[in-house]
């Protein structure tokens, strides 16, 4: 005997809600895939300044050379200072590069001394107390930990991963208010076989049950499509050598494809919870 | 098994439609609810079949006062209640045997549990070479016995028809009455509501006569 779903299937209302969720969980992988980046682009920053400050003599100081013992053995006597050594005129040379183009003549600037210092990251030194001695021997001589860096850096990080959460967060509201509208809209156009249901023994929950499996299917087709289809961009945009050289923390990491099956999931549930709900408010209302 | 006591009910703010009627149909009963039209009997029947509650008074069904039941347990009720609409009240995508298959679909029932159930119940009521036919391509006739076949495939303790034989030929309502009193001697209770005094008195079963919405005859009809 043939088995036809007890709640006919509208033809167009179910691709339009399936798009819909389509388009939304593509938007939703492409905001989950910001914050991810976000984060991991912030932690490679500030991962990559931890355990390391410099020190700068200023180049209007009139003995740097004479500064730069005095601020070696300071750092050298520091709890937490692995190793201080001086950058080469060629090091310093390669950080103005940028800005006085290639092999610039440092005796010709006011190039500062700088100092590479390696510290413990798991026991920094008190910024304040190195650069009080600082000040107390060799005067002119600034000490930086990145630390103002590493906490811009932090900060851009969650500004980037709350926005997409807001996004994130938004793609599910308007997937839940298009399956409620759409239910909404089922529910008065099935008013009469919907009474018959129930007229022959439907309990509210068996009629929510029924939209409930066609909702998880739009849910699945419309999850697969959007995820599936933001997965392929992704790496279609990797692909391309110059986007994954300039942002290499983008790079979709093997596990990626696990948090699209759970965006996926939650979409499902989403759709599924979102119709069991308004069916079963709607009867309770009296549809 | 059925009580009615001062039982009145309108629609909305409308005229009494059905007022002080005070009856009982005891349990295995085959009662005749007659009248003309406009006189309450879909109205009654509707409210035995709880999709309304009386605006007055109080029935009883199974030992039970219908206004204090849950959601729940008006669902399960409507399960020991077959109903044939006089409007059929068929599922036009579904095919006459999922049609008939419906009360059982719905108590939780798998397909391999009723599937003979459901074509023995469409060749009992003539329609097992339609099985598979959608009901815009069933007759009037047709679709008046896919309702009946509904009513009873899920073996309810009360059966309710309402004008069961408007919609048929003389030789299809006598068959039909024949099915539903055939279901009266398993033991069902069966409630109908009809106008045709005549096939009322043939049978010569109870009946509830009702006039504007009030009760002016009971008894037996011969």
């Amino acid at each position: 005997m043939k088995r036809n779903s007890l709640i006919p299937v509208r033809a167009g209302s179910g691709l339009l809600v399936t798009l819909i969720v389509a388009a939304m969980a593509f938007l939703a992988c492409f905001a989950m895939a910001g914050a991810l980046g976000a984060t991991k682009l912030a932690g490679a920053w500030t991962d990559g300044l931890s355990g390391a400050a410099t020190v700068r003599i200023g180049a209007e100081e009139t003995a740097p050379e004479e500064h730069l013992d005095i601020v070696l053995d300071i750092l050298k006597s520091t709890d937490g200072v692995i190793d201080a050594e001086p950058l080469t005129e060629e090091e310093v040379a390669a950080l103005l590069e940028p800005w006085f183009g290639a092999t610039p003549e440092l005796s010709d600037l006011p190039a500062p001394v700088i100092v590479a210092v390696t510290i413990d990251p798991l026991n920094e030194p008190d910024t304040a107390i190195v650069q009080a001695r600082l000040d107390g021997a060799a005067a002119g001589a600034v000490y930086d930990d990145h630390g103002e860096w590493r906490g811009r850096a932090a900060s851009a990080a969650r500004a980037v991963r709350s926005v997409a959460i807001g996004a994130m967060l938004v793609c599910a509201i308007a997937i839940a208010a298009v399956v409620v509208l759409s239910v909404h809209s089922g529910l008065s156009a099935q008013h009469a076989n919907i009474a018959t249901l129930r007229l022959a023994g439907a309990e509210d929950r068996f009629v929510s049950g029924l939209y409930q499996v066609r909702y998880f299917w739009l849910g699945l087709c419309g999850g697969l499509l959007g995820c599936g289809l933001a997965l392929a961009a992704m790496y279609g945009f990797n692909a391309m050598s110059t986007v994954s050289r300039a942002l290499p923390a983008l790079q979709p990491p093997s596990y990626w494809w696990v948090m699209f099956a759970g965006i996926i999931v939650f979409v499902i549930m989403l759709c599924m919870v979102s119709a069991g709900l308004t069916v079963s408010g709607k009867l309770r209302r009296g549809a | 098994m059925i009580q009615f006591e001062n039982v009145g009910f309108r629609y909305g703010n409308g005229p009494d439609v059905l007022q002080g009627l005070n009856f009982e149909i005891p349990e295995g009963e085959f009662t005749f609810i007659t009248g003309s039209s406009g006189a309450g009997k879909s109205s009654l029947l509707r409210l035995l079949y709880l999709d309304s509650l009386p605006t007055a008074g109080r029935i009883s069904l199974f030992e039970r006062d219908l206004a204090t039941l849950t959601r729940d347990e008006v669902a399960w009720f409507r399960r020991r209640i077959g109903v044939v609409f006089q409007d059929f009240r068929l599922l036009d995508h579904l095919t006459a045997a999922e049609n008939v298959a419906l009360p059982l679909r719905v108590s939780g029932a798998r397909e391999a549990e009723y599937r003979d159930n459901v074509a023995e119940m469409l060749h009992w009521v003539g329609l097992g070479e339609q099985m598979n036919v959608h009901p815009p391509q069933l007759s009037g006739g047709e679709k008046q016995r896919v309702a009946i076949a509904r009513a009873v495939v899920a073996s309810p303790d009360i059966i309710l028809a309402d004008e069961p034989t408007g919609s048929v030929d003389p030789e299809m309502a006598e068959r039909i009455m024949q099915l539903l009193m055939e279901m009266n001697r398993l033991g069902k209770t069966v409630v109908l509501a009809t106008h045709d005094i005549d096939m009322v008195s043939r049978t010569g079963k109870s009946r509830l006569n009702l006039k504007a919405g009030t009760l002016t005859a009971s008894g037996d009809a011969a």
